[in-house]
């Protein structure tokens, strides 16, 4: 992603949220917003635990696909969504889609989709791309993979966290996904994701109960 | 753990208090320890023993490969703790020196009830009653008054801050 | 048309780091923030019953813990009713002794504290670390990480690192069940670089509390605490959890700091509004009131958040100086990467490096920033003779002194055949006589052969199950022939039973003395008071291989 991107998306949160747009540095064109995804999401109740020792449950926070339509490197959340799936497909395995609303860490929110998920695995998604694989009986903080260097994730690497999950799902020891590491990621989007983040929080509803959700892409 | 290393254990706990009876502290007028004595390892060392009532001169390379020692023997004792909670208090640092009488108190708790027991502090995690049970369990098993205390304060905090589990 | 000038300044590497303007509604505002509580203290029948604004009523967890736990109450009305301006000269004025300043500050509310430090620029604050540093000398802790968690490679990065000077070293894990691994790896090898270097292992809270008790590492730093409660829920603790957890550490006669910094709460989303200064002094007094000796702070990971907003970098020494003015060790971060430009990330240094702190960096990565795991270091391997000589040209000790290439060549290689005989000792997996080879030249993992990921991770699990403990790694070492290394790792074991090193700013001397704010207390005064370095040691700083000595010409 380049500067004229991540001052576009700064100017798009900082619009949102109702506060006047930064300073633009001189000379730099600011493009327009991300347009909206190719994802149609619908609520259609309280997400149950599931029985099937061969599905992962996916959890996306509460602005995944709504309230932003792309991570923090613009990659469009539906096609996000699509690598993970094709990933936990090729290993054979079933997929569900929830959201949490009780909290906007990535942690807990992947540590909530393994408790319902049937093989006890789970997958959590940040909208600014930050993922996590869980398996419900480690620490809500701990985990099997993190990614929390959201800049850093591309779409080969989601499809690989997809059969990663399922490979763990299946009770299979998987080589860890190769985790990137970027030292200049944080000098250039640090505040940045701490803005996209307080977005996703200011989404929260601590009373809301953990939706399943329908997923359609159109 | 087997029978023979259980004997061990109650024995070497016996020991050492025991030891910690007779040997006690003959170190600075009144009977409490200040700076001047540290380090305790370098100018107090006969006021060190380990949990397991072993002194300083008695942990050696060859004891630890006769098995002699064993990683028992490398647990702080309660009363080096409060020695050391005593050298805190001689430098003004009396938060630090109710931190090291909790530790006191929780080095007659194991280490998998110590994780236990942490965990079930975190948020969410345990009921009011759950975390009164514990205060009592580690209160009248373990002798810890102070952390007893302590959990049941936190208790009533988390639950009027809405941290408690849901039942 | 664009100015050609403007064209080479847009292309500049302190352009390529993230700024944003100031939004104090939501708490991105460094310091001085509007909506900061007006500090107040009221207190009745030995209680707090009002502290910075708000009554006892109105208290959240935070509030409640500090004031029952964190304020040194005898006098403090008198103290928090004082002008803050005064306060804050006193705090400068070197001829005012630090234990006089502790009676103050620690007797200060939140609000006040903050306020107190605020009225200062940034000379102003050096001076007074310079004073507040509880222990007399300064040091310094090293990372010690690698992407693939090559654990030959850690152990020869960690004997490095031990024989260039630094006190502490901190690993962490690219995959987490890989966590023993790393954690011995640093263990033996610190112990060939220098005896005496303290080990840690951040990893999720519980998981490192079980490494310390068994043994495999010496101290503990990343026990988290933050200042807004819905982020200290996020954090998965409470401040009664975060306090139990200090006192586990203590009662298996292990040290520990808690860690917290300015940016984390807007970084995690509830800043209530707060300045980021405040909120972090928040996290100071719920680690003086947990009882921690000392506290790892200066933003550390969040700090791309505070560099991003105007007197984010003051704010950041800030912080530093209310742990050290609440007694407190301070490792002062100068860690995480957080600007493309070395012009900036010199600058920021500079603020610690010049007064010196209990650890300058925590910690210095002492292996090339693309095997950092913690995302990077303001300073890394490349930058060693930068920083000797940045210590040579300003006669200051930084705690780094210069080596020879022989001398590095023989503790890695040392370091990376020990590691082969514990791991066989120990029953782990194997360890070639090619990775040996590797690890003694390596740059970075990327010298490194692959290995077996999914054999080192089910021997890491099983070396946890089979409960083996630091007595096994004495033990492996004597049978693989080490007998001076195990001496080393037993001398290490032994500090916990000891618990010298418990007390605040305690580091240990190759022969395992320990120094701390007890036995070797900061005493600065002014010029030719403190820390002096002596001739010796200005010898060893001064002497570096690239001087060309007039004789030799």
């Amino acid at each position: 992603m380049d500067d004229k991107t991540i001052m576009a998306i700064i100017a798009d949160v900082m619009k949102e949220m109702g506060v006047g747009a930064p300073a633009p540095a001189a000379g730099r064109a600011i493009p327009a917003s991300t347009g909206p995804g190719h994802l149609r999401i619908t609520e259609t109740g309280p997400a149950e635990k599931g029985t099937s020792p061969r599905e992962v449950v996916i959890a996306l926070a509460p602005a995944f696909g709504g309230a932003r339509t792309a991570t923090i490197i613009d990659l469009p959340h539906d096609q996000v969504l699509r690598e993970l799936c094709a990933g936990i497909e090729e290993e054979g395995l079933s997929y569900r889609f929830i959201r949490v609303f009780r909290t906007a860490d990535v942690g807990f929110i992947a540590h909530d989709a393994a408790k319902l998920s049937g093989s006890g695995v789970g997958i959590g998604l940040q909208s600014r791309g930050t993922t996590v694989i869980h398996q419900r009986d480690l620490a809500p903080l701990s985990n099997l993979e993190l990614f929390s260097q959201a800049p850093l994730i591309d779409l080969a690497t989601y499809r690989a966290i997809g059969k990663n999950a399922a490979k763990y799902a299946k009770g299979e020891s998987p080589e860890p996904v190769p985790v990137r590491n970027d030292q200049m990621a944080r000098p250039t989007y640090q505040a940045i994701a701490a803005l996209l983040h307080i977005k996703e929080t200011q989404l929260c509803d601590p009373a809301k109960k953990t939706q399943t959700l329908r997923v359609e892409f159109v | 753990m087997d029978q023979e290393q259980l004997i061990r254990q109650v024995m070497a706990e016996v020991l050492a208090k025991l030891d910690a009876g007779a040997s006690s502290p003959a170190p600075a007028a009144g009977g409490r320890v200040t700076k001047e004595q540290y380090p305790l390892g370098e100018k107090s060392p006969h006021l060190i023993a380990s949990a397991t009532g072993k002194h300083l001169e008695d942990f050696t390379l060859d004891r630890v490969t006769s098995g002699a020692l064993t990683a028992e023997d490398f647990r702080i004792a309660p009363q080096t703790l409060e020695l050391q909670a005593q050298v805190a208090e001689s430098t003004g640092r009396d938060s630090f020196a109710r931190n090291l009488r909790r530790a006191a108190e929780l080095t007659a708790v194991p280490d998998d009830r110590l994780l236990g027991v942490y965990n079930a502090l975190r948020p969410y995690r345990s009921t009011k009653a759950e975390l009164y049970a514990i205060a009592d369990e580690l209160s009248t098993k373990y002798g810890c008054t102070i952390n007893a205390a302590f959990i049941k304060e936190a208790a009533d905090v988390y639950e009027k801050r809405g941290r408690l589990r849901a039942e | 048309m664009r100015s050609k000038r403007f064209e080479v300044l847009d292309d500049r590497p302190v352009n390529k780091d993230g700024y944003v303007t100031e939004w104090p509604e939501v708490g991105f505002i460094a310091m001085e923030g509007p909506n900061d509580p007006k500090p107040s203290l009221k207190i009745a029948g030995g209680k707090v019953v009002e502290m910075d604004g708000k009554t006892r009523d109105q208290f959240d967890m935070i509030d409640t813990f500090i004031a029952d736990y964190g304020i040194r109450l005898e006098g403090a009305e008198a103290v928090n009713a004082m002008d803050s301006v005064e306060l804050a000269r006193t705090m400068v004025d070197f001829n005012i002794p630090r234990s006089e300043v502790v009676r103050l500050t620690t007797s200060m509310t939140p609000a006040k504290i903050t306020e107190v430090v605020s009225q200062m620029n940034v000379l102003e604050m050096m001076v007074a670390v310079a004073k507040m540093r509880p222990r007399l000398l300064p040091a310094n802790q090293a990372h010690v990480t690698n992407v693939r968690d090559n654990p030959v490679l850690l152990a020869a990065d960690a004997a490095e690192a031990a024989l260039r000077g630094f006190a502490e070293e901190e690993t962490t894990v690219g995959i987490v069940r890989y966590a023993p691994f790393n954690a011995l790896s640093i263990l033996v090898g610190a112990e060939i670089g220098r005896p005496g270097i303290l080990t840690q292992c951040a990893v999720e809270e519980a998981t490192e509390l079980n490494l310390g008790m068994r043994g495999f590492t010496t101290y503990a730093e990343t026990v988290s605490v933050y200042g807004t409660e819905p982020v200290f829920m996020d954090g998965d603790d409470t401040p009664w959890s975060k306090a139990f957890l200090a006192s586990c550490y203590a009662s298996r006669g292990l040290k520990m700091r808690f860690t917290s910094g300015t940016g984390s709460e807007v970084q995690m989303g509830y800043a209530e509004g707060k300045s980021m200064l405040y909120l972090e002094a928040r996290c100071i007094y719920i680690t003086k009131a947990a009882g921690s000796q000392g506290i790892q702070n200066g933003s550390v990971s969040c700090v791309g958040v505070p560099a991003a907003v105007p007197s984010g970098i003051r704010a950041i020494l800030a912080e530093n100086l209310i742990a050290m003015s609440l007694d407190l060790e301070c490792a002062s971060s100068n860690d995480q990467t957080f600007t493309h430009s070395d012009l900036r990330r010199t600058a920021r240094s500079l603020m610690q490096f010049v007064p010196g702190t209990d650890f300058i960096c925590s910690g210095y990565s002492s292996v090339p920033n693309y095997d950092n795991m913690f995302a990077g270091s303001n300073w890394d391997a490349d930058d060693y003779d930068d920083w000797l000589i940045i210590q040579r040209d300003l006669k200051l000790d930084g705690g780094l002194v210069p080596v020879l290439e022989d001398e590095v060549i023989a503790v890695r290689n040392k370091a990376a055949k020990v590691l082969q005989a514990m791991f066989r000792g120990m029953g782990l997996t194997e360890v070639t006589d090619a990775e040996v080879e590797a690890a003694t030249y390596a740059h970075g993992s990327n010298d490194m052969p692959a290995r077996n990921v999914v054999e080192d991770l089910k021997a890491a699990d099983n070396l946890l199950k089979r409960g083996l403990t630091g007595v096994d790694v004495v033990k492996s070492l004597v049978a693989g022939g080490y007998s001076d290394v195990a001496q080393n790792v037993l001398n290490m074991l032994k500090q916990r039973v000891v618990g010298d090193y418990l007390q605040t700013s305690a580091i240990l001397t190759r022969d395992f003395g320990v120094l701390s704010a007890v036995n070797v207390p900061n005493d600065y005064r002014g010029p030719k008071t403190g820390y002096q370095i002596s001739a010796e040691r200005w010898n060893q700083l001064k002497t570096i291989r690239q001087a060309v000595s007039p004789e030799s010409i």
